[in-house]
């Protein structure tokens, strides 16, 4: 085999490709398959988490807030705990951004609530004084998209065997089940039921009233989203 | 002469010569600085080896002869001589293969750069700075730290005079509102104010012992507007009967059942730090990622101002 490879270099050339390749290969993977499983107490969005990351793509909130925190002391005392690439299995696309013109939002659902979302959303500047962000009150008029929402957790359910309606380990050692709905009526129903959850925090009335109807202004989505991120 | 060192001789020249331009054509030249003396002086000893080492080598290839026994394999007509390893190079192989195994086993498992390693030892090397920085501030000092923190942290809900941005948070100027109070006698309350688990039940457990009946809307009230002036105006029987037991006849809670809701303290706030709350305005989120000293700090300016 040696000796007829040594007299055809073209074969050589493609064997030795072949060989270090092999070593690339079981260096590589076993190390990258691990890395990108999700960790402990990453859980799958919700129907209406998903649908507010929509909303926060529509609105290229990823354009101004990363969301990756990076192993240096002074962003995790400001953050929280750096984050591992498993945080992020159910991302797709992923929302890393790419510039901090606002502050990372990784573990923003740590430190904000419900309440102040809507404040800010309405109106940056009257919690953060001298604040930059615009407003955004077009999502308290705006119904949330929850059919393209549930159209994606239905894909990533059959394609990426994101774990819907199936026991999600957490940290306590408990575990969650992230539910999705069988059909487009389900999906809605299940979104409504955790938009009630958020809309008992908020104080805007017409939003309430909205929920109480059955729409999903887009500020409560993204709430949702928000909330989620931990 | 032979050829070859008249050869080395005009190599030299130019090449010192080159050297030379470009000090020549720099402003300055040497510069009377001893450190471009010594580069020109390293440059001219480098020209000098290198020639005298060439010429070595190219004498050796003209008068060398081979010699000793030739090797039985010979591929095209070149064959081989019998010569034994040289010693440089056995002793060069021979510690080659002892680092190596130092390397896979020690010296890269161990000793390799890690992004998260680096991260811990910032950490550690901070944390150690901060103690020794921060870590006996007490009194004055301690509020100023606090009233940083709390700038840095709390002011985008609780505003920058902490009065609670009009009412989208708690106001800590004063420790307690009534609609609080209130929220919380209907509602109950279980957030490990006092560090620990210890419910306090809603209205349809709150027994006044003045009128031994269940808490009426009217004592509610006036309650509230008691606790929230300070323990101070009206109602104060109706706190007596039926809040007193737990809170303590001045307000000030009692340790493992209730906390003070008469004044804050720096422990009441190290304890909604740690825990978190939920209140008639929203929640309160935990913020159990600053240190112990930052959440002393934190309570210690709280407490000061809400006197």
């Amino acid at each position: 085999m040696f000796h007829w490879l040594e007299k055809h270099p073209f074969f050589f050339s493609v064997a030795v490709f072949l060989v270090i390749s092999f070593a690339g290969l079981v260096e590589i993977l076993p190390n990258f398959a691990q890395q990108s499983r999700p960790t402990i107490g990453t859980a799958p969005y919700s129907t209406l988490e998903l649908a507010g990351r929509h909303v926060y793509i529509k609105n290229s909130c990823n354009a101004c807030h990363s969301q990756l925190v990076r192993p240096f002391k002074s962003e995790t005392d400001r953050y929280g705990h750096y984050s591992l690439s498993g945080e992020y299995a159910y991302d797709r696309p992923f929302l890393w951004g790419s510039k901090r013109t606002g502050p990372d939002l990784m573990r923003v659902g740590n430190y904000r609530t419900t309440d102040w979302h809507e404040n800010h959303m309405k109106d940056p500047a009257s919690v953060v004084p001298g604040s930059i962000m615009p407003a955004y009150r077009w999502m308290y008029i705006n119904n949330t998209d929850i059919n393209t929402a549930f159209a994606e957790q239905l894909t990533i359910a059959q394609f990426f065997s994101v774990p819907y309606n199936k026991p999600v380990p957490m940290k306590d050692g408990s575990s969650i089940i992230v539910k999705m709905g069988g059909s487009v009526a389900e999906a809605n129903a299940l979104a409504l039921e955790e938009a009630k959850v958020i809309v008992a925090d908020m104080k805007d009335q017409d939003v309430k009233d909205a929920v109480a109807r059955g729409e999903i202004p887009e500020i409560v989505a993204i709430i949702a989203y928000m909330n989620s991120l931990k | 002469m032979n050829k070859i060192y008249l050869w080395g001789i005009i190599v030299t020249v130019l090449m010192l010569v080159f050297t030379y331009i470009p000090l020549a054509i720099s402003e300055g030249g040497l510069n009377d600085d001893i450190v471009n003396i010594i580069t020109i002086a390293g440059a001219v000893a480098l020209i000098l080896i290198t020639v005298l080492v060439v010429i070595k080598y190219v004498r050796q290839m003209q008068v060398d002869t081979a010699t000793g026994e030739l090797a039985d394999e010979n591929w095209d007509g070149i064959g081989k001589y019998k010569n034994s390893i040289p010693t440089g190079w056995a002793v060069a192989f021979l510690l080659t293969m002892v680092w190596g195994t130092w390397y896979m086993t020690i010296g890269y498992p161990v000793n390799s750069y890690s992004q998260i390693g680096e991260y811990n030892e910032d950490t550690e090397v901070h944390n150690a700075k901060y103690q020794a920085k921060y870590g006996d501030f007490t009194g004055d000092k301690l509020v100023e730290m606090g009233e940083s923190i709390f700038l840095a942290e709390c002011k985008v809900c609780h505003g920058i005079n902490a009065d609670g941005i009009d009412g989208k948070a708690a106001d800590l100027n004063s420790r307690i509102s009534a609609q609080t109070v209130k929220y919380v006698i209907e509602k109950g309350s279980d957030y490990q104010l006092i560090g620990s688990a210890m419910p306090m039940s809603d209205r349809n457990g709150l027994f006044n012992v003045n009128t031994g009946a269940l808490i009426t809307d009217a004592e509610i009230d006036i309650v509230s507007t008691f606790v929230a002036n300070g323990m101070s105006g009206e109602g104060a029987e109706v706190y007596a009967g039926a809040c007193a037991a737990c809170h303590g006849a001045d307000g000030k809670g009692m340790d493992y059942v209730a906390p003070n809701i008469a004044t804050y303290t720096p422990a009441l706030v190290v304890n909604i730090l740690n825990f978190g709350k939920k209140g008639h305005m929203g929640v309160m989120p935990k913020f159990d990622r600053l240190n112990d000293k930052q959440k002393e700090a934190v309570g210690a300016y709280i407490t000061s101002i809400s006197k």
